[in-house]
């Protein structure tokens, strides 16, 4: 705990894809780094390619140039040691709620019932033990999103990656997971990277801030959110990062940037 | 129970009103039998064994063709669902096959097969092989990429992911394409059963037509619309929607 691990490392790394033959240029010179049990929120618009991010890390996009590092180690192919939590939840339905929180295990060559013990364990981590028998489409959309939570901490990730996991939950769910979500992360102490595109949800959840630009994104803002949890909105310092980070949002230059 | 009252009201009232038309309009027997005679032709049918024959024959038949079908069929949907070239060239063959109804076979298939089975499997087999290839291929097609890239994520790769997700989410389709190539197999048998030797369901019928015997005709289409009935609709179809609402794509319970 005393040597500060590098987690994930971005070094020049720069993303385009190719739309109707136009070369479409997403992510620009990307590099930061991100450190182990670090939570990190990725905050940018619409289009500012978050995602794209998450995507690079998890290994199923690959950079056009530049390196993208795990462990101080090239990205090949997603695995286990990075899940990913998406915000449409993706479970599996033709799966139970257990089975598919112990979906990762089997893969990891657990036998069935070890598999389905870990994973009740993974379901009560996030309350929902009680409900393991059921069908995916029985429970409400927080309910699925904690499933899926529970999913991707069972596979014991070094790290969680989440692309805007409560986007699709009204306000007060929104709420309750963020507070669930603080809740699992000073319990399992995992790397996690959240992407939103909400300032005030980053300000909640966030030890780190990487604000990213649009068109082609690129980082503007790295900022540290030194305020203890859990956050009072009303402290200055809070009240200072939420600034910079809108300043750096409505700069006129982030908006002329967009033609380069 | 009803609506199983109204049914059983409404048959019962329909066999009395054709009951009634054949005895008051004095209608011969080869033009239109009472239920009665039907419903001899089928006691003696079955006592005898002959319509027992006939079925039996029939579903064998009909059977080889169906899943020698289902083999074929499943290898080109992947193929086509693999291969674009092939998709936009031979997929399209498909596409214009589909609108040939099965008796349009049979000529083809008599001169190169004769009279025999193999005429019928083949007939068979060129109709119940176009719906389980076209959706093989859509269900390839439409497995969600987030569920692939999910399973990734959680560490599933290679026959793991295959067994697990690919082809999980590719069974609802599928068995909706069992069901068509089924219904279609059914009416492929029976068109080609017609024209050819030996016992079945079709050459029962026809048999019946030369000896003007209408109540053997009836009773061999009523036995058409009920295996077709209780196998497509109850069977292939209580098994779609089983796993229509196992998957989540209908509501259940």
């Amino acid at each position: 705990m005393d040597e500060i691990q590098s987690k994930i490392k971005f070094v020049n790394v720069s993303k385009s894809f190719l739309n109707h033959k136009k070369e479409d240029r997403i992510l620009t010179d990307l590099n930061f780094e991100i450190f182990a049990e670090e939570f990190v929120c990725v905050l940018g618009p619409s289009g500012s390619g978050k995602s794209t991010i998450l995507g690079l890390i998890a290994g199923f996009i690959k950079s056009n140039s530049g390196e993208v590092l795990f462990n101080s180690k090239p990205v090949k192919r997603p695995d286990s040691s990075r899940a990913l939590v998406f915000q449409e939840y993706a479970l599996f339905p033709w799966l139970n709620i257990l089975d598919n929180v112990a979906f990762g295990l089997t893969a990891k060559n657990y036998s069935k019932a070890k598999a389905r013990e870990t994973a009740l364990e993974y379901l009560n981590l996030v309350g929902l033990s009680g409900y393991k028998d059921h069908s995916v489409n029985q429970i409400s959309g927080g309910m699925k999103q904690r499933v899926a939570i529970a999913r991707a901490l069972a596979v014991e990730p070094e790290v969680l990656l989440m692309d805007e996991p409560f986007g699709a939950l009204d306000q007060q769910n929104r709420e309750n997971m963020q507070i669930e979500l603080l809740r699992l992360f000073s319990k399992t102490r995992k790397t996690i990277v959240f992407v939103t595109h909400s300032v005030d949800e980053a300000l909640k959840l966030a030890d780190r801030i990487l604000v990213i630009g649009n068109k082609p994104g690129r980082l503007l803002l790295d900022i540290t959110v030194p305020v203890s949890r859990p956050r009072d909105f009303n402290s200055p310092a809070l009240f200072s990062v939420r600034n910079k980070i809108l300043d750096k949002l409505a700069d006129p230059d982030f908006f002329i940037g967009a033609d380069i | 129970m009803k609506i199983f009252t109204i049914r059983i009201a409404f048959f019962a009232l329909l066999f009395l009103v054709w009951y009634m038309v054949v005895t008051i309009c004095k209608i011969p027997p080869y033009i239109l039998p009472s239920p009665f005679g039907v419903a001899d032709s089928f006691y003696y049918g079955f006592l005898k064994g002959a319509y027992c024959v006939a079925i039996f024959s029939s579903l064998i038949r009909v059977l080889i063709g169906y899943f020698l079908a289902l083999g074929l069929g499943i290898v080109i949907g992947i193929l086509l669902a693999r291969y674009y070239l092939l998709d936009i060239t031979f997929g399209r063959i498909i596409l214009a096959l589909q609108s040939i109804p099965s008796v349009a076979w049979v000529p083809l298939a008599l001169l190169w097969f004769g009279i025999t089975d193999n005429a019928v499997i083949f007939i068979i087999i060129l109709e119940a092989v176009l719906p389980i290839a076209l959706s093989t291929k859509n269900a390839m097609k439409n497995i969600p990429p987030t569920l692939i890239r999910a399973a990734q994520t959680l560490g599933s790769r290679n026959l793991h992911l295959y067994k697990n997700v690919i082809i999980k989410a590719m069974i609802p389709e599928l068995v909706t394409g069992l069901r068509l190539s089924w219904a279609f197999a059914w009416r492929a048998l029976i068109a080609g059963e017609l024209f050819i030797s030996g016992m079945g369901i079709g050459q029962t019928l026809e048999l019946g037509r030369s000896l003007a015997d209408m109540a053997q005709v009836m009773a061999m289409i009523t036995t058409i619309g009920a295996i077709g009935f209780l196998t497509e609709n109850i069977f292939f179809g209580t098994i779609e929607k089983r796993v229509r609402i196992a998957w989540g794509l209908e509501g259940g319970k």
